[in-house]
């Protein structure tokens, strides 16, 4: 099956944002910023969103 | 199912094998549209969880309630045993719900009325569980962002509940009038999954509010 | 074996009121989107005129209160953002995607209604507000504490009724945003796959994206501030534990992502629209689609640019992505470069508005890039210079893109052309009007006029600017009346377009105008993003025939 059309590959797009809501939690202790738990919380919530969105359309795509 | 259907239908093992499928190999509009309209409402409790957290982070000690020994008073931690059981309630009933998809894919219509029913009799119970809660609790909405995060939180959960259960009467009607069968039940498939959003949501509030 | 010819009866565009009222069809409900938003345009607009009208000079001339001047912009803002520019998008979309995918209608068609209704209501609502003692006045963003029920504050009901107003709405994108999301995937005409789909259509669906994972955070936020203000709730009130930038953070969480919806279609326009009027094939369609999908993703890692001077925020990671979100962007706009270039260029309406988006959002572009760097930032946060910005990008973008969709669709839409002549003169109008009104807002935000005030000091250096821009929101407002005058002339005696007037590459072109209510009596081969181009050049076949079971067989080729 093509990489694209494969429902885990799906996965992946909300894997990225989970990764960005990691980088946007451990970053402030690179500066001298606060942790913005509010922006943590709503970008890993978009993470597992986005998983199951893209991976629904795919799964359930027709087959052609 | 022709040849020609069951070389379009999805792979045994994908997880989405067993929801209802059209004749092109895709998943059904109506469970699709469900489980769309579900990740939206992810990001509608995100925010409400997003303030919750942010809340919390700024607050010295939490709940933020002055004096800080009356503090205490209002420390959920210290007794999550009624919130337990709600939680036990809720996860049963997330289970008869599947029953109740099992047994209409199999044709089991006597099956699936039983299993809906029990899993409507458990909803009921929940909010009913959650009302005699809200009403010992001693505090209120107003009582500081505390109360104001806690009610909010728990009561459009309680509020998707009620959705549910509403969705829940209305398949178990049709089921009775015999509107479903193994071939032709989207409502029950789109119904379950709404269902067990709910009960995740609350695992995810439980582990919140009550134990974090 | 018997063969049913289909032979059906010329569609009447002028139904019953009835018929509309009560229409599942998603060519009607796409009408009155767009006759819903443009009512909903003029009246914003008044609004705005009434705001440069109170500008043009220093000194309260005409309005005795200044919160009467901070309902006018709250809700000049809130009505062009909801009622006008996403749903008018939303509304070409609901008339074209189908179309263009080669399906018969959207998958929910009567969620699709409900979706349309719910606008009018939601707009009625947050209108009422003038009748019950004044209407929303704390911005189109509602920061708390202004926003709350205090002394100073929101008292009375019409930041209730802005609420309230906006759920509705809301809850009607996200229904929309599932029906466009389960039609694109599941409806598709057989040899259409996701890579041969116009880009509107990725464009709507990437919006649908947007729509979907950004508005019930704006919702929940909006509940927020509800139970904060009728409940005694506590969300925004730092002197009980709660957090007034928290407001900031889940609203600009939706905000930033809804800028994204509130331009990519009208992108999604124009991308359809270059190659048609140059002849050629748009410039690397590939990379188009994953700068769609760039821009939608990293839309959601920005929010925090917009609040850059509350303290609370994490200046590099936010900048870095501002910035970052130029790569896509420019992506596009070489792409659309590409595809004039050398190309056979038919300068009719739809080209020069969409020549007038490519310049102007630009401009939008290049501004906003220099409000992504910090310290500029620091300067000019709450400046005109924003206003400059926000106006470039989504009236020299959207908005232009928007009326190039008008010109190039409404044949389509209702079987008659536009007059070119009328809509050259509302180009120029527009272009000359809208350049005069804000491109004198960069130099007002460099010299530092803060925004959302009522009045300013005659010592202060900026009544010529800000009579220009008054003189040009006038200009603009005139330009509506060509283009009022243009659909009245053409909806009567029009030219008749036919099926295809511009000559064009996709499946709507397939079909008569207006099409019949099941959108397609046949459908062509499609085997590339151009159907209707292939077959004009014999690259593939019209119809597919059935073959006569009792003929002798045919040799293929």
């Amino acid at each position: 099956m093509h990489p694209l059309r494969h429902p885990r590959n799906a996965l992946l797009i909300g894997a990225i944002f989970v990764v960005i809501a990691i980088a946007y939690w451990v970053s402030p202790y690179l500066g001298s910023g606060h942790i913005d738990y509010a922006g943590i919380t709503m970008l890993g919530a978009l993470g597992i969103a986005m998983g199951l969105l893209f991976y629904i359309l795919i799964a359930g795509s027709p087959n052609e | 199912m022709t040849a020609n259907a069951q070389a379009l239908a999805p792979a045994e093992h994908s997880p989405v094998a067993g929801l209802a499928h059209d004749t092109r190999g895709g998943i059904s509009n109506p469970i699709l549209g469900m489980i769309l309209f579900i990740t939206s409402e992810v990001m509608f409790f995100a925010g409400l969880f997003a303030a919750y957290f942010n809340v919390r982070a700024n607050a010295p000690h939490w709940p933020p309630i002055q004096p800080p020994e009356l503090a205490e008073h209002f420390n959920l931690h210290a007794a999550p045993w009624y919130a337990l059981v709600l939680t036990i309630i809720l996860v049963s009933s997330s289970v008869t719900c599947q029953l109740g998809v099992a047994a209409i894919r199999r044709n089991d219509r006597t099956g699936y009325i039983r299993a809906i029913s029990v899993t409507l009799v458990l909803g009921i119970l929940f909010l009913l569980g959650q009302a005699y809660d809200y009403s010992t609790l001693g505090f209120g909405l107003g009582d500081g962002v505390f109360g104001t995060t806690f009610f909010t939180l728990t009561g459009f959960h309680g509020a998707h509940v009620f959705g549910g259960v509403i969705m829940l009467s209305v398949i178990l009607y049709r089921g009775m009038a015999g509107q479903f069968s193994a071939r032709h039940h989207d409502a029950v498939e789109a119904t379950s999954i709404y269902w067990h959003f709910v009960d995740v949501v609350w695992i995810a509030l439980f582990s919140t509010l009550y134990i974090l | 074996m018997a063969t049913t010819a289909l032979t059906p009866a010329a569609p009447a565009y002028r139904s019953g009121l009835y018929e509309w009222a009560t229409t599942t069809d998603h060519k009607k409900i796409g009408i009155l989107y767009v006759v819903n938003s443009f009512i909903f345009f003029l009246l914003a607009g008044l609004l705005a005129l009434g705001v440069r009208t109170e500008l043009a000079q220093p000194g309260l001339q005409f309005l005795h209160d200044e919160g009467v001047y901070n309902q006018l912009f709250t809700m000049h803002g809130t009505v062009m953002i909801f009622l006008f520019i996403i749903p008018v998008l939303v509304g070409f979309g609901n008339y074209v995607v189908p179309l263009q995918i080669g399906a018969p209608d959207m998958a929910f068609p009567r969620i699709n209604a409900l979706s349309f209704w719910l606008l009018p209501l939601g707009g009625i609502l947050m209108f009422s507000g003038f009748f019950t003692g004044g209407a929303a006045a704390a911005g189109w963003t509602s920061y708390s504490p202004l926003a709350q029920d205090r002394p100073l504050g929101m008292q009375g009901s019409g930041e209730d009724l802005w609420i309230v107003g906006l759920i509705l709405i809301g809850t009607a994108s996200i229904l929309g945003a599932v029906n466009f999301l389960v039609t694109i995937f599941k409806m598709r005409a057989p040899g259409m796959t996701l890579f041969r789909m116009p880009i509107l259509v990725w464009t709507i669906l990437v919006t649908s994206v947007l729509v979907l994972m950004a508005t019930p955070v704006f919702t929940s936020a909006l509940i927020m501030l509800f139970i904060d203000r009728n409940y005694g709730g506590h969300f925004f009130d730092p002197a009980t534990g709660g957090n007034a930038i928290l407001w900031q953070n889940v609203f600009w969480f939706y905000s930033h992502p809804a800028v994204y919806v509130m331009v990519l279609p009208a992108m999604g326009m124009i991308s359809e629209i270059l190659p048609v009027f140059s002849r050629k094939p748009l410039f690397g369609y590939k990379a188009f689609v994953f700068a769609t999908a760039g821009i939608g993703a990293l839309g959601f890692s920005v929010w925090a640019h917009h609040m850059f001077t509350t303290g609370s925020v994490f200046l590099p990671f936010f900048s870095l992505m501002t910035f970052l979100i130029a790569v896509p962007t420019g992506v596009k706009m070489f792409n659309w470069i590409f595809t004039l270039w050398r190309g056979k260029l038919i300068l009719s309406t739809p080209l020069l508005f969409a020549l007038g988006f490519l310049s102007m959002f630009l401009i939008g572009g290049i501004n906003g890039a220099f409000s992504a760097s910090v310290p500029v930032d620091f300067a000019l946060h709450d400046t005109y210079w924003v206003v400059a910005h926000l106006h470039y990008v989504l009236f020299g973008g959207s908005v232009f893109g928007l009326f190039a969709g008008v010109y190039y669709w409404f044949p389509k839409m209702t079987g008659r052309m536009l007059s070119e002549g009328l809509g050259k003169v509302q180009f120029v109008l527009m272009f000359i009007g809208f350049n005069l009104t804000f491109f004198p807002m960069h130099i007002l935000g460099l010299s530092g006029m803060p925004r959302r005030i009522a009045d300013y000091a005659s010592t202060a250096g900026w009544n010529e600017l800000n009579l220009a821009a008054s003189i040009g929101g006038f200009v603009i407002a005139a330009s509506i009346v060509p283009f009022l005058v243009n659909v009245a002339v053409s909806l009567r005696g029009g030219r008749l377009a036919g099926d295809d007037p511009w000559e064009g590459n996709t499946l709507e072109w397939a079909t008569s105008s207006p099409p019949p209510p099941y959108n397609f009596d046949h459908l062509p081969e499609i085997r590339s993003e151009r159907p209707l181009f292939d077959l004009r050049h014999g690259r593939t076949h019209p119809v597919a025939v059935l073959p006569d079971p009792g003929a002798a067989p045919q040799p293929t080729h």
